[in-house]
């Protein structure tokens, strides 16, 4: 009577078998499913980080693209922003599953082992594409130029701006005769422009939302602000930290009396700000990326660059831009239609700009229909005097060094640190983080951990 | 197959009790080995083979991309036992757990003891209890994002506060908190509850019949006879709350909350590996953290075992 039990035994066994060949049938069909689905066309695979508004100005411009090129398949993918993008991007470079274009943020290129997880640009093609050194702001160009290559190619910069209602503002006597806000030159202006401001503001409503307890922006604003000053970060060795904690001290303290003298509310910071804003708060300071969100609310509103308050004009920046991840065969129809996809982007920037994004394009600058568009048109300066973070490993959106130094100052900003003792302390960390080793060549800033 | 090939290929051998012993072992793991071993396979698969892998990687300095590591010994480790950031998470970590777990403890039980005795709709009062367990954490920190929110959130509102309960740091992590006892407290109190309808009604009885008080009661039957179940809870919570991560990031946008305040210790691994794209530093933490962990677990067995001697 052995019988029932070897078939039931059987059984199991061919049904276990059948479900780990199904799983494997399932792995070589997720490899295969895209070798399927080409057909003559060239197929160019593209990651991007974009939702929401981006998300679909970028996808109108693909279909733009696909629509002027039916000789080229692309297949766009769109990941979550953030960390997860940039480790997903790093294991297909390193186990050689990349796809043709990728997207990153301008500041993480230089700590994203540019030669090993990404490949040059070939710049004589990019030119047949009609994109070309000269169409681009320097300093931009420069930032992506790492050894003599270029790695990176900019789409946009997006920059920090000061959000103002014009509504209010009239009621305070603050608008100029142009309707924009009345140019403010020192910290003593500003802060004269904010109590006017609050007479005229409704109560309950703080008058300036800028993200006191947000790592990522109070740290954008410190860039910004220390770059009006003329403050510098390390040599051009990398040897040295040449930062200045005298004037980061003056930074603080400028940020810090915001809270102190009432015009920030502690309870409103992060997006609350933004939502006291399109309720009557006269200020708040806030990426580009919220022009299509005040323009969907319908605001009588302007946007200029951070003010100028230390002398200068300077506005943090980022920049999203066109990178090829490393592929050990790099070259063929694919990476052309790769640099093709990507100078056709670039090009047709008009609509990245419905965004609030600066095309990084200059010629789209220069159009009839860019200089109409309105706020964009008020801040578009920006591009010629941009604040960012040193060119360095650790640097970037997002990256170590904002994880590192912004809490520091948003400690001082809240008042749990004197600015001062903020001032040093970043200092310290960024000495620490000059002598740390970049993971992924095991070689400091300063002995060349990719410095252009 | 063998098994009746064996038996009938040696029926003539009178077999010792030794013998008998060994092929009925033999028989436990071919009938019970191939049930188990699925589980088996995936578990070497996703926890044996990772964590061998985690410990071989944290003695070298290998980074996302998998290539060019080298065997740097314990320089991970000694980097880590100095690193302020590995004890301010691991404090965040203590700090949480150090007030989640008497809270959901003492709250589940409560709340367990109002299920099991109210009269009208019982089903109304554990479903209440009970769902928002069933929430992803997503879900759940994005719910209580809005709630904390200081300018149109309902608990300002309702409590009349002007608290920035996300973004102080004084208040951060208490949010976390208090959404993590909403959102976890239900499990508990299933546990508790279970647990009281099994208390046997005939010792209630006797006691009543021997004068003995609500009070009486409460004291000298239901808590004692909760006793187990009530360590059971606070094992469960203490290595669940250790590991407290999702919620947290959730409600601070993925950062670490005001000033640092609310970031966990699986949060900075997760931010070693995968932001600073050190995989070996970041694998010497999360070992530290598993020894923590382990010990934690090892040292509340140790205790039960001497209260179950004292009960016998």
């Amino acid at each position: 009577m052995g019988r029932p039990g070897l078939n039931r035994r059987q059984l199991l066994a061919a049904a276990g078998g059948l479900a780990v060949a199904g799983s494997f049938g399932f792995a070589a069909l997720g490899t295969g499913a895209d070798a399927l689905a080409t057909d003559a066309r060239t197929r160019v695979r593209y990651w991007n980080l974009f939702s929401g508004g981006d998300g679909a100005n970028m996808i109108a411009m693909l279909d733009a693209f696909r629509q002027d090129n039916p000789g080229i398949a692309v297949k766009d993918s769109t990941l979550q922003w953030g960390s997860p993008f940039y480790t997903k991007l790093a294991m297909a470079a390193a186990g050689n599953r990349a796809p043709d274009l990728g997207v990153m943020h301008l500041g993480r290129v230089t700590g994203f082992s540019p030669g090993r997880l990404l490949d040059p640009w070939d710049v004589d093609l990019l030119a047949k594409y009609g994109v070309r050194e000269r169409d681009f702001n320097p300093a931009l160009w420069r930032r992506a130029v790492i050894d003599g290559k270029l790695y990176a190619l900019p789409l946009d910069i997006h920059v920090q701006l000061c959000f103002y209602r014009k509504d209010v503002l009239r009621k305070a006597g603050l608008l100029g005769a142009d309707g924009r806000m009345v140019p403010v030159t020192s910290p003593g202006e500003w802060f004269e422009l904010l109590k006017e401001a609050r007479k005229a503001t409704k109560k309950g409503l703080q008058t300036l939302g800028f993200w006191h307890n947000d790592q990522n922006f109070q740290w954008w604003f410190f860039v910004a602000f220390y770059t009006q000053l003329g403050g510098t970060w390390f040599d051009d060795a990398r040897t040295e930290v040449t930062f200045d904690t005298g004037k980061a001290t003056q930074v603080l303290e400028f940020l810090r009396r915001h809270i102190t003298d009432g015009y920030a509310h502690p309870g409103f910071g992060g997006q609350a700000g933004a939502e006291q804003f399109v309720n009557g708060s006269p200020f708040v300071w806030e990426g580009n990326w919220s022009v299509p969100v005040f323009e969907s609310a319908k605001l009588d509103y302007g946007a200029a660059p951070l003010p100028p308050v230390f002398g200068r004009q300077a506005t943090h920046a980022e920049s999203h831009a066109f990178v090829l991840p490393h592929q050990a065969e790099r070259g063929g129809d694919a990476n052309d239609a790769a640099h093709r996809l990507a100078a056709y982007v670039v090009r047709h920037a008009r609509q990245w700009s419905a965004g609030g994004h600066i095309p990084a394009y200059t010629p789209t600058l220069a159009t009839e229909a860019y200089r109409k568009l309105s706020p964009q048109n008020e801040y578009v300066t920006a591009m010629d005097h941009q604040a960012t973070e040193p060119k360095v490993w650790f640097a970037g959106s997002t990256g170590i060094l904002a994880q590192r130094v912004g809490p520091v100052v948003v400690s001082s900003t809240m008042g749990s640190a004197r600015p001062e003792a903020a001032a040093r302390r970043m200092k310290s960390t960024l000495a620490e983080l000059l002598a740390s080793k970049n993971p992924m060549d095991g070689r400091t800033a300063a002995q060349g951990g990719a410095v252009a | 197959m063998t098994t009746s090939a064996q038996t009938v290929l040696a029926p003539a051998r009178a077999r010792t009790a030794a013998e008998s012993v060994t092929v009925r072992r033999r028989q436990g793991f071919q009938h019970g080995g191939w049930f188990v071993a699925p589980f088996l396979v995936l578990f070497a698969l996703f926890v044996i083979w990772p964590l061998l892998r985690g410990l071989y990687l944290s003695f070298t300095d290998a980074n996302i991309s998998g290539e060019g590591a080298s065997f740097v010994g314990l320089d991970n480790y000694r980097e880590a036992l100095n690193d302020p950031l590995v004890w301010d998470s691991l404090g965040h970590s203590a700090y949480f757990t150090l007030l989640v777990v008497p809270c959901i403890t003492v709250m589940a039980f409560l709340l367990a003891m109002l299920a099991h005795h109210i009269e009208r709709g019982k089903w109304l009062w554990r479903l209440c209890f009970f769902m928002p367990f069933l929430l992803p954490s997503t879900v759940a920190g994005n719910l209580w994002q809005w709630l904390f929110n200081p300018g149109t959130g309902m608990i300002n509102h309702v409590f009349g506060l002007e608290t920035p309960w996300l973004t102080d740091k004084s208040y951060a992590m208490l949010a976390v908190v208090i959404t993590t006892l909403w959102w976890t407290v239900g499990f508990s109190f299933l546990l508790y509850l279970a647990a009281l309808q099994g208390i046997p009604g005939h010792l209630y009885e006797a006691a009543k019949l021997d004068g003995a008080n609500a009070w009486h009661r409460m004291a000298h039957i239901t808590l004692p006879m909760l006793r187990n179940v009530t360590g059971l809870v606070i094992a469960l919570q203490i290595l669940a709350s250790l590991q407290v991560f999702d919620q947290a990031v959730v409600m601070m946008d993925f950062g670490p909350g005001p000033e640092g305040s609310t970031r966990t210790f699986v949060q900075y691994t997760l931010e070693e590996g995968f932001t600073s794209y050190r995989v070996g530093y970041a694998s010497a933490i999360s070992i530290i953290f598993f020894v923590l962990i382990a010990a934690v677990a090892l040292a509340r067995m140790w205790l039960l075992r001497n209260r179950e001697e004292d009960g016998r």
